[in-house]
């Protein structure tokens, strides 16, 4: 198996790191979405530490993406070059950028609520924000309008995924087109 | 606990060596609490809170002559679930490094029924609000009938929290508070 990309491959290391957080994302826009509207409960406080563990996960993951596709650059989008592949290319910066920026939002308006993020059942993240209601109250907001953009982009994605069938999806299963 | 037949409205009745004035009363702090309990949907969180101090007179005779003042920690506040516990002395509910104390003073105290009703004020993030408890006395266990040394008080009362401005949470969190306050005390030497 080859674990790094190649020009036109997609390494091992990038299609398990694709495919985890693609599972993790697809559990963690619902939950989200659950979380912030359910009735309050005890027996249901433990879906805020999950939804805390699962967009953590995602964070490092894709940090730890970014850095790998730095050792092991992936290829382009398949197809010639054009207004597609930019397009692509576009939306994948989006992604990535969302990535990032979705699960530091959440983690900045529960900082700012002044209770701990407890992850994994037991590691407190640092507090990175003020104590402050109008951080906690405008960095969820921000969370959710971007959740919502993610969620349109994840779905354009795999919409694009499933269209193409010129081996887009392929590569991203099995490495090669 | 057995119940102290004599209550504050009745004690004169039934006691053999009623005491003719006010007694001045010490707190035993150990064996004291202050227990609270709000909604949480159709939950509820429960959590207590250190007596620092309490103040209490009491006049089996002249009720009305009775005094009950408590000073509560807010920093060392519990409750149920961690997460309450650090909400609930966040600034968003009691503020407790700009507000570390609560304190509830008697301003009047009448018989009512088998019990008394104290009025007093009670200040909650240097909000100061009228509050209504209401108060029942108890022997304690192991001491003679009529034998006042020994006293358990037990008020309680209901606060709503966002006369306070302690209005964090609102979504998830009841309003109103539901506190027992429960005072072993013995007679002042």
């Amino acid at each position: 198996m080859d674990w790094r990309n190649g020009p036109d491959q997609f390494g091992a290391v990038t299609r398990f790191l694709h495919w985890t957080m693609a599972v993790l994302i697809v559990m963690q826009l619902p939950l989200g979405w659950w979380i912030a509207r359910m009735p309050p409960a005890l027996d249901t406080l433990w879906l805020f530490g999950l939804h805390k563990t699962l967009g953590i996960s995602v964070l490092v993951l894709v940090l730890v993406r970014l850095f790998w596709h730095r050792l092991s650059r992936v290829p382009l989008p398949l197809g010639p070059d054009g207004p597609a592949r930019r397009a692509a290319r576009g939306a994948h910066l989006a992604l990535y950028a969302l990535l990032m920026a979705v699960p530091l939002l959440g983690w900045i308006a529960s900082s700012a609520t002044g209770i701990d993020s407890v992850v994994f059942g037991r590691v407190v993240l640092p507090v990175i924000a003020p104590l402050s209601e109008v951080w906690s109250d405008g960095g969820f907001l921000v969370h959710a309008w971007l959740a919502w953009g993610l969620a349109v982009l994840v779905g354009g994605h795999v919409a694009a995924a499933l269209l193409r069938r010129d081996g887009t999806l392929s590569r991203m299963l099995r490495g090669r087109v | 606990m057995r119940r102290l037949a004599s209550t504050l409205g009745l004690a004169l009745a039934l006691a053999s060596h009623a005491t003719a004035a006010p007694v001045a009363y010490v707190l035993d702090r150990d064996q004291s609490s202050v227990a609270f309990e709000t909604d949480f949907g159709a939950d509820r969180i429960t959590g207590s809170f250190p007596i620092v101090a309490a103040d209490l007179t009491l006049d089996f005779e002249q009720v009305g002559n009775s005094t009950v003042a408590v000073t509560l920690d807010v920093s060392g506040a519990r409750a149920s679930f961690p997460f309450a516990a650090q909400a609930l002395r966040g600034p968003r509910v009691l503020d407790a490094s700009e507000h570390p104390q609560i304190a509830f003073q008697s301003t009047k105290v009448t018989p009512e029924g088998d019990g008394a009703r104290v009025e007093g004020k009670v200040t909650v993030r240097g909000v100061t609000r009228p509050m209504v408890m209401r108060a029942e006395i108890y022997r304690q266990k192991g001491t003679e009938a009529g034998d006042r040394s020994h006293l358990t008080v037990r008020l309680t009362g209901v606060v709503a929290r966002s006369a306070f401005g302690a209005t964090g949470w609102s979504d998830m969190v009841g309003d109103e508070v539901r506190l027992t306050i429960l005072a072993r005390i013995d007679a002042a030497p």
